[in-house]
């Protein structure tokens, strides 16, 4: 029997390593992502009444910090503007955890990096306090110009300094006052949570980098840039026609001018009028699916991009048309495919492709940019709470390239022209060199409506000078509304908040 | 006091040790209390005191009772119930005075079984009242005096005492098993009635043995109690490989058993909801999953080197203080104090499986190897639950978990391993010649 005993030793003693293993991968490998898992509350129960520093804007206004508090817990988390950050800062909730700024800085806030927690280990005499307040790079004034501006229409504005990829404004509609769901008194939290959940709008879905809509016609300065990229245009050559429709390839169905208008000319000229005949033929006839994919993929699209507020949504183009059928266009320098129709139409930013706010005001950046995507942030600056010294400065990083930068200048210009003459004249401002797009798409009309989301992308500097800011504004399709028009309706919005930065 | 001078090198080990271990126990003690008050326990010194005496009346039975017992068996149950009972105390004081009351029966069990069994081949003589005491233990739940608890009619209430007799039971049949498998041991493994490929024993031999791990497995079935099902399951299984010393015995029995888990899964809820929460916890984390969400998240915040006794959040994983103890060992000790914990039960395995080696007469050799069985695949069932390597099936962490019935059926168990580990010596010899002389066991 000694043999089994022994054998039965073995087997015991190898199951055990087995659990030595997997402590190993829960405990250690795979803990940061258990910690980061949204269902873990664990931190935020820990921090939850703890000392946390507080959030600021650029220009020094508190938009989160905690008061003391009498009861169970010793500290409550307010937010003195209200709805106005909640977007950028999130809640911080017993029940429901942190979301926002709250959370992917919770560890500087609570006093937790490192750093911090180096410098408590030696701070035998201080009062304990390690917690570091956290400065935003959005200015107060660009955020209330934003709410000002979109009031209470469904809708985003993003906009953001294309040099160093500091956002300066982010705000959506409909939004929330993230109190109601940081208050210690749990049941009114956990009603205010229901409540929001269930709310038209879903506004705890952050609608500029949470959730996406199809760009329509501000995707064409993609087409466009990628039909320069690959030289298979220039600004000036060749002249599309003139003409109302644009016969899909492969079918029988024509693809409209907006308001069934006769559109054409050069590609400038053709983006000014944001003519759909000659970009979803440029698209599908003169690009071809692949040159069209990697483009938008360098500007961003099919990545979340990687941005301070988490949980970012992956903005998406096709990325496959099906196989190809050779040349059978009259005009095609590229190969025609099988889905070249749905390439057509992804070429004006409908059929699949769907973008956050925030990536199309990443498409603006890049270009005004030189071609150079920066990564987009909105915390500058993490400093010591008691003392103010800087712990953490957060520094200009490239996040894509997505055009070479002669691409991006030409590209730029034709954006200028939109703006000096075409549908977005309404952004013209003497005194500043402003570039824009803008869109009008359609969202699903099998109901019949001809409902469209308003959209502009812009740029915008001082005359002669590089682009000091660059947006995106959404207005979002009303049911039934009807059509509006990205330059008639997001326009003004766009104007607003380039007046806010400039004047 | 001849025998109090004969195993003295063991006995003087074993008192170094569990020093050492109520050391460890008071230190974890204030940190917890530190951790969570901010300050040091006022009964730190009466704390230390009891811990140390307990053991120390425990470890003065041992040098009289089985003074040439293995001397890493005692100090290692008390450092595991004594952690446990911090964690306890640091979760719930009402949990913790109840188990600190155990804890002196335990112990008390401990003695006493030590004082009544003086030779383990003595138990041979009552199998068949054991037999008949453990199935009886096992069916008790079922009767007027049961209880069900969170779904499982394990318990039987005696006045204000909720106990779960099946702890008692399966030392009941751990005994029968190893004296009736030694007995008829050559009947299992010449094994002339033949089933397709396999040869097994005539019916009538295998009778008993069939009926005591059939009427178990369905009582334990009845009763909603995966985790002790599967624990009486291994315990015959490898006592029958070990006594017959046929390894077909012991794969087709794991073959049988993936067939019934199989079975278990499509027929019963309960096994479902068990088995989609290990699969996929993520499915469904606020309910069935829950318990095994909360409990990877508080192991994951406790890292390599823990929270600190006292300042993780084990409290959010339901039956932190039971099933789940070592989830909250591994919050708040981290990988560091949860290793520590498995080589504790390794080395306990290991001295319980070296009785066994060491075991002169068959049945003893058998029943060791059955008991340190029990605590070995207890403890690795519960633990690969916890840790989500298997599917959760709730048993107790053995002497670490709360509960009475577990306790003092682990102490039992303990003084029988003592035992078994002190009749290695012939007694012939009146003293150890130097060349029997073992190294020291702290080494």
């Amino acid at each position: 029997m000694n043999r089994q005993i022994r054998q039965l030793g073995i087997a015991l003693l190898l199951l055990f390593a087995l659990l030595f293993a997997r402590l190993n991968w829960v405990q250690v490998f795979a803990a940061e992502s258990l910690t980061a898992d949204p269902l873990n509350t664990r931190r935020v129960v820990r921090d939850f009444g703890q000392r946390r520093g507080t959030i600021f804007t650029a220009d020094g206004l508190p938009v989160a910090q905690s008061a003391e508090i009498e009861g169970r817990f010793a500290r409550e988390r307010r937010y003195p503007q209200g709805p106005l950050y909640s977007d950028v800062t999130g809640y911080f909730s017993f029940e429901f955890g942190a979301t926002g700024i709250e959370r992917s800085y919770n560890d500087e806030l609570a006093g937790h990096s490192a750093t911090q927690r180096f410098e408590s280990f030696f701070d035998f005499f201080g009062d304990g306090d390690v917690s570091a307040d956290v400065t935003l790079t959005i200015t107060s004034e660009m955020q209330e110009a934003a709410a000002n501006a979109l009031g209470d229409r469904r809708g985003s504005v993003v906009a953001l300094d294309p040099r160093t990829g500091q956002v300066v404004a982010f705000y959506s509609w409909p939004t929330f006052d993230p109190s109601t769901i940081s208050t210690t008194n749990l049941d009114a939290a956990r009603a205010a949570k229901v409540l929001l959940d269930d709310a038209p709008g879903a506004p705890l879905l952050t609608t500029a980098h949470r959730q996406v809509f199809p760009p329509g016609s501000t995707f064409k300065v993609i087409t466009a840039a990628s039909a320069l990229e690959n030289g298979v245009v220039t600004p000036s050559s060749p002249v599309f026609p003139e003409r109302v429709n644009y016969q899909l390839p492969l079918t029988t169905v024509t693809l409209q001018n907006y308001g069934g208008l006769t559109c054409g000319g050069d590609l400038a000229r053709s983006l000014a009028l944001s003519c759909n005949t000659t970009f979803a033929e440029l698209g599908a006839e003169y690009l071809g699916p692949q040159p069209m994919i990697a483009t938008a993929e360098r500007f961003g699209f099919n990545n979340a991009p990687p941005f301070d507020i988490p949980l970012s949504a992956e903005s998406r183009f096709p990325s496959d048309f099906g196989a190809e059928l050779g040349r059978t266009g009259q005009t095609s320098l590229a190969q025609i495919v099988e889905g070249s129709s749905s390439l057509a139409q992804a070429s004006i930013g409908q059929f699949d492709v769907r973008a956050t706010p925030l990536q199309m005001a990443l498409v603006a950046a890049g270009i005004a940019n030189g071609g150079q995507i920066m990564e987009p942030h909105v915390v500058g600056l993490v400093t010591d709470s008691t003392d103010g010294a800087i712990i953490e400065r957060i520094e200009p990083s490239p996040w894509r390239d997505a055009l070479a930068p002669e691409v991006a200048a030409t590209t730029a210009n034709m954006m200028v022209q939109v703006v000096k003459d075409g549908t977005a004249t309404v952004l013209e401002r003497g005194n500043l060199t402003v570039g824009a797009k803008t869109g009008t798409a359609e969202i699903d009309t099998s109901n019949g409506g001809d409902d469209t989301h308003a959209w502009v992308i812009a740029f915008a500097g001082p005359t002669g000078g590089e682009a000091e800011l660059a947006l995106a504004v959404l207005v979002e399709a009303v049911p039934g509304g009807g059509q509006q028009a990205g330059g008639a309706v997001a326009g003004p919005i766009a104007a607003a908040m380039i007046d806010a930065y400039f004047n | 006091m001849k025998a109090f001078f004969v195993g003295r090198h063991r006995r003087n080990g074993e008192l170094i040790l569990i020093i050492l271990g109520g050391l460890v126990t008071t230190g974890a003690y204030v940190l917890a209390s530190l951790g969570r008050l901010s300050s040091i326990p006022a009964n730190v010194g009466p704390f230390l005191g009891v811990v140390l005496g307990l053991f120390f009346v425990a470890h003065v039975a041992t040098r009289f009772l089985a003074p040439e017992a293995d001397g890493l068996l005692l100090p290692l149950a008390g450092l595991l119930n004594g952690l446990g009972y911090v964690f306890i105390a640091r979760l719930n004081d009402e949990l913790a005075g109840q188990q600190a009351l155990w804890t002196f029966l335990g112990v008390g069990l401990y003695v006493a079984t030590l004082l009544v069994v003086r030779r383990s081949t003595e138990l041979e003589r009552y199998r068949y009242t054991l037999l008949l005491i453990g199935l009886g233990l096992l069916v008790l739940p079922l009767s007027p005096v049961g209880q069900t608890i969170n779904g499982s009619r394990i318990w039987v209430r005696i006045g204000p005492v909720n106990f779960q007799p099946g702890e008692f039971a399966k030392v009941a049949l751990a005994i029968f098993f190893a004296s009736y498998l030694i007995d008829k041991r050559e009947l299992f493994r010449a094994g002339t009635w033949r089933l397709g490929p396999l040869r097994l024993p005539e019916p009538k031999h295998a009778a008993p043995v069939l009926l005591a791990w059939g009427v178990s497995l369905i009582v334990m079935i009845s009763q909603k109690d995966l985790g002790t099902s599967l624990l009486f399951f291994m315990l015959f299984l490898i006592m029958l490989w070990v006594a017959t010393e046929r390894l077909a015995y012991l794969l087709s029995g794991l073959a049988l058993f993936m067939v019934g888990a199989y079975v278990a899964w499509t027929q019963f809820d309960h096994v479902q909801t068990r088995v989609d929460g290990w699969l996929n916890p993520w499915a469904d984390p606020r309910g069935g999953g829950f318990q095994v969400v909360e409990a990877q998240f508080g192991l994951a915040s406790g890292g390599i080197t823990g929270t600190g006794p006292g300042r993780g959040y084990p409290q959010r994983v339901p039956a932190a203080e039971t099933d789940f103890i070592f989830a909250t060992v591994g919050e708040e000790l981290g990988l560091l104090g949860a290793t520590a914990l498995l080589m504790a039960f390794v080395l306990m395995i290991g001295s319980g499986l070296r009785a066994a080696l060491g075991a002169r007469r068959p049945f003893s050799k058998l029943l060791a190897t059955g008991l340190t069985g029990l605590l070995g695949v207890q403890a690795f069932i519960i633990i690969a639950g916890v840790t989500r390597v298997l599917p959760l099936t709730g048993v107790t962490l053995p002497f670490v978990s709360y509960g009475g019935s577990s306790l003092l059926a682990n102490y039992a168990i303990l003084a029988l391993l003592v035992r078994i580990s002190d009749e290695q010596i012939d007694r012939a010899a009146d003293a150890p010649t130097p060349t029997r002389r073992r190294p020291k066991v702290a080494a």
